[in-house]
């Protein structure tokens, strides 16, 4: 990716953006009393003004754009292979869903401490002994300060509880 | 009774050991507090609160005062280390702390940060004992159109944290004010973007967009590519922060200071953008303009004179008008009301043994606050050995720990993880976090503010303009922009 | 699942025990709902009655503040938890009387909660600024019913909002949305402030929040609004002027849970208030602050409620202020 294909991207996104919300979420999603005395006390004055500003900044950077002196040079440092890191992104992405999903079920102490040995695990640490340790020992931790020094109801789960 | 009978009185109260040590405690619980994500200053505070119902009231007042200052140099620990903000007053100090700590600077990172805060500490208690009374009386000269002129001026300082493109700099704050309308309409009460989720309706927490934002980001990177930063330094060196380098910014600093003073001063504005806008104009008078974002040392410098300009400030329309100007100084009026004081004009006729005392216990917190903050360095120390690869996991537990704890929401956790994926994007898109996070924070005071001058007006524009103060800001306003379109023609035309 | 197994192994080292499931309650720390953020008035009245209520208890009280949405987020977080009574809420006036008055898009009404207690009533006073020539109710009636006024909110549909609705009402101003503007504020420090600088008029709030504002002469009683009179607070009661309707107008902190709370749980919490409510140290601190102690029956508690919610009711429907959005 180079600059001028980033402002292209990011210009035809800001476009669309604007367009989606004053076309479709703002009439849809935001709910306004009918019964409003002035247009700019409206819930939805300033979500269009926002919508508007975003249409314009995405102009500005088409239009930017057209001028010849951009360069070329990519401008995110190139990684040695590109399809494994995808497919690291997809597990992170994984990871972070069944985290928050088993957070309120089985209570955040065993869910952190899954998560963090997963996460080690996927960027390959070279240190797997004192990852698993960590991964035991750090939400252990965490939980005896965070319950009972500054007083929290940390999630504990259906399932084993701690004291 | 005379200024030198009240200091005496005040002498009396605070010349013993134990409020010293109350101080002193204060202090320390704040920073291990400030120092940890997701308790922060105001839940440090919070938490401290009921210990205090017991003690003196004096004691119990100045833990408390030694808790929020704590709590806010605190907060700079984690942002310079791992990225992560403590405290939302230290998200500026990211910007240039953090890729100090990269480059194997933390420790010169942190010095600084301990100086400047102890010094825009000094500046800020000074401020409330010299000016209290007038500042106080100014502040409540602050409508919504006053509200509403200030916070504009504020939000031009979007273009100093934007980096190397203005416009992908808007859109990143335009980000920020729509994710920011989100929950319930002010005026009418009617649901924005909320779906019928009640979890939506109370609008994104602020700590969890702060924390996804910055922290996360760092552990997809990561993820993304594992090795990167094999053969970079990641240690918090061998180098201190040097009397030379400190007198380099002594200047910012001052300023730094003074503007957290003024913000301070006013109910309702916070530490945050006292700190931006802080950054923003030492950026702007520096001659090392160009090095700001990418580990300049006056940054982390005037990012942490503006937060800790504001905690003494803060106290100015406490004790003079009985007014909390946030969320910490609305906790610290509990503690002074189950003593039975209550802060205000009278308190100054009635208790003036107690605000003189306070006054000198301040002074003493400044210092308290450099030995304390040398400690705490070198006791999170060895956070910048760890290796990366099992440090990021460690960002990820504490994270979701600390985001949880904000407001007992795991909903929150949600939203802190998809916060991180907008950032991990905005960073591959070269799109800079901080004007999000300033439009994030000041977009609503900026919309309520303007539609409660709106009500006041009956819907005429007229009130925007309506005294000395809103034509004030308004100027600022208009030199900013156009400073900021020069600025910018210029910098095309030397490409062309 | 290797991990799971050294997870349990660790726990069980650390001396866990798994749930039984019929044990006493309460067997383990309850966690204690407050839907309002810290330094609040809820949150200062949870807070106090808390350590009476421990020590009768047994067991920790764990207090966790869920804000947002004016006491709404925190309301469903306990309206969704396991009714098995370890998930309690510290239920408030604006929370579970004028806000499901208020607001057809709530996700509760008060059907979905349980309550075993009311034990504190904050009175509601309205109060001007000292130098706006506003001297009684009178004054600010003729005002509003000639220029028109203003008055400030912690947000719509909080209790302030509708207090002082209801004040004009009850003074007889027909129209009182038309002729007194609301101003929101974000939260009830900013409403009082809204007075003090001179953006609003008048505001109603509850007497704790606006004791230390009267003590030191910034701003100016001119109603109370229960029977007796509120010390500290030199302004003629409601009962005093003729309104005896508006002693509905008060606010309350009490405690609820889910609608399906045992028997057995909401009877323990009735012994436990009536015991914890005794205690000296909390009565002193909470007149301290204004607060009448006053701990009521399941049965009682209910009813009252019941009564305020439909005078709110009757008033938010009579007027169209209801939000359908």
């Amino acid at each position: 990716m180079n600059k001028r294909a980033i402002q292209v991207q990011l210009g035809i996104g800001a476009c669309a953006a604007c367009l989606f919300l004053i076309l479709y979420a703002i009439p849809y999603w935001i709910s306004a009393p009918s019964n409003i005395r002035n247009i700019v006390l409206s819930p939805r004055f300033w979500p269009y003004a926002i919508a508007g500003l975003t249409g314009l900044v995405g102009l500005g950077m088409l239009f930017a754009n057209r001028k010849p002196d951009v360069d070329d040079a990519p401008v995110n440092d190139p990684i040695q292979d590109p399809q494994a890191g995808l497919i690291r992104l997809a597990g992170m992405a994984v990871l972070m869903t069944v985290t928050f999903w088993l957070l309120p079920r089985i209570g955040m102490v065993w869910t952190t401490m899954l998560a963090f040995a997963s996460l080690a695990f996927l960027v390959k640490t070279r240190h797997p002994k004192t990852a698993l340790i960590c991964a035991v020992t750090v939400p252990l931790l965490l939980y005896a300060f965070f319950a009972h020094v500054a007083g929290v109801a940390i999630p504990q789960g259906e399932f084993v509880r701690l004291p | 009774m005379s200024v030198i009978d009240s200091i005496m009185a005040g002498l009396a109260l605070v010349g013993n050991v134990e409020a010293i040590v109350s101080l002193a405690i204060g202090i320390v619980i704040g920073v291990i507090g400030g120092a940890i994500p997701g308790i922060s200053a105001t839940m440090a505070v919070a938490l401290t609160l009921p210990f205090t119902f017991p003690m003196q009231p004096i004691n119990g007042i100045l833990l408390l005062l030694g808790v929020y200052k704590g709590g806010i140099f605190g907060g700079s620990i984690p942002a310079i280390l791992i990225k992560t903000p403590g405290t939302p007053a230290s998200s500026a100090t990211v910007l240039d702390g953090h890729p100090m700590a990269a480059r194997g600077e933390a420790g010169r990172a942190l010095g600084m940060a301990l100086w400047a805060s102890c010094t825009a500490d000094l500046i800020s208690n000074l401020a409330l004992i010299l000016f209290a009374g007038w500042l106080a009386s100014f502040a409540l000269s602050f409508g919504p159109p006053e509200f509403f002129a200030l916070i504009l001026f504020s939000l031009t300082i979007i273009a100093g944290v934007s980096g190397e493109s203005l416009l992908r700099g808007a859109l990143a704050a335009l980000l920020g004010l729509l994710l920011a309308t989100i929950g319930l309409d002010l005026v009418y009460g009617t649901n924005r973007f909320t779906f019928g989720d009640p979890n939506l309706m109370g609008g994104l927490n602020f700590i969890a967009v702060l924390i996804g934002l910055f922290a996360i980001p760092e552990v997809i990177n990561m993820v993304w590519n594992p090795t990167g930063h094999i053969g970079k330094v990641q240690a918090l060196g061998g180098k201190w922060v040097t009397f030379a380098e400190y007198k380099r910014c002594f200047r910012s600093i001052v300023r730094g200071s003074f503007i957290g003073v003024f913000l301070g001063a006013i109910p309702g504005i916070g530490a945050a953008p006292a700190a931006f806008l802080s950054y923003s104009e030492a950026r702007r008078k520096s001659p090392n303009k160009a090095n700001f974002g990418k580990g300049e040392i006056e940054g982390v410098a005037a990012s942490e004179a503006g937060n800790n300009g504001v905690a003494g400030a803060t106290l100015i329309p406490l004790l003079a008008l009985g007014v909390p100007g946030d969320v910490i100084t609305a906790i610290i009026i509990g503690a002074f009301m189950v003593h039975g004081l209550q802060p205000g004009p009278m308190m100054f006729v009635m208790n003036v043994d107690i605000i003189y005392g306070l006054f000198i216990g301040l002074i003493f917190s400044s210092g308290l606050l450099l030995i304390v903050g040398g400690l705490a360095i070198r006791g999170f120390k060895p956070v910048a050995d760890i290796p990366k690869r099992i440090l990021m996991p460690i960002v990820l537990v504490l994270c979701i720990y600390g985001v949880f704890a904000v407001n007992n929401n795991i909903f929150d956790v949600g939203v802190m993880f998809v916060m991180g994926w907008v950032g991990f994007f905005m960073s591959r898109y070269h799109i800079p976090a901080a004007p999000f996070l300033i439009a994030f924070i000041l977009g609503p005071l900026l919309e309520d503010n303007f539609r409660k001058s709106m009500l006041m007006s009956g819907g005429s524009p007229d009130v925007l303009l309506r005294g000395p103060i809103t034509w004030f800001f308004w100027a600022l306003t208009l030199i900013a922009v156009v400073a900021i379109a020069r600025g910018t023609l210029d910098k095309a035309r030397d490409k062309g | 699942m290797k991990l799971r197994q050294l997870g349990a192994v660790c726990a069980l080292g650390l001396g866990v025990t798994a749930t039984a499931a019929l044990a006493e309650y309460p067997e383990r720390p309850i966690n204690m709902v407050i839907p309002y953020g810290a330094g609040g008035a809820t949150d200062i009245s949870a807070r106090t009655i808390a350590e009476p209520l421990g020590t009768v208890v047994g067991k920790p009280l764990v207090m966790s503040n869920i804000t947002g949405a004016g006491g709404a987020t925190g309301s469903v977080a306990v309206q969704n938890a396991k009714p098995d009574g370890y998930t309690m809420l510290f239920a408030r006036v604006g929370s579970h009387t004028v806000n499901p008055a208020m607001k057809a898009t709530l996700p509760y009404t008060l059907d979905d909660f349980r309550f075993v207690t009311v034990y504190e009533i904050n009175p509601v006073a309205c109060a001007v600024r000292p130098d706006s020539g506003i001297e009684t109710i009178e004054d600010l009636v003729a005002l509003t019913e000639s220029e028109g006024t203003s008055f400030s909110s912690s947000g719509v549909g909080s209790m302030l909002h509708l207090a002082a609705v209801m004040v004009l009402d009850e003074f007889g101003v027909e129209n009182p949305l038309d002729k007194a503007i609301h101003i929101p504020q974000g939260g009830g420090g900013e409403a009082a402030t809204a007075v003090l600088n001179g953006t609003v008029t008048f505001i109603c709030t509850n007497t704790s929040a606006l004791a230390n504002f009267v003590a030191n002469g910034q701003l100016k009683p001119i109603l109370v609004t229960t029977a007796e009179p509120v010390p500290g607070f030199d302004a003629p009661t409601a009962v005093e002027l003729g309104k005896p309707d508006l002693t509905q107008l008060v606010g309350w902190t009490g405690i609820a849970g889910p609608d399906d709370l045992p028997d057995d749980v909401a009877a323990k919490w009735g012994e436990w208030m009536a015991a914890a409510a005794g205690d000296e140290k909390f009565i002193a601190q909470m007149s301290a602050l204004g607060s009448v102690i006053n701990v009521m029956s399941p049965e009682e508690a209910n009813a009252f409620i019941q009564t305020q919610y439909e005078t709110f009711r009757a008033l938010v429907d009579k007027l169209g202020m209801r939000i359908e959005g």
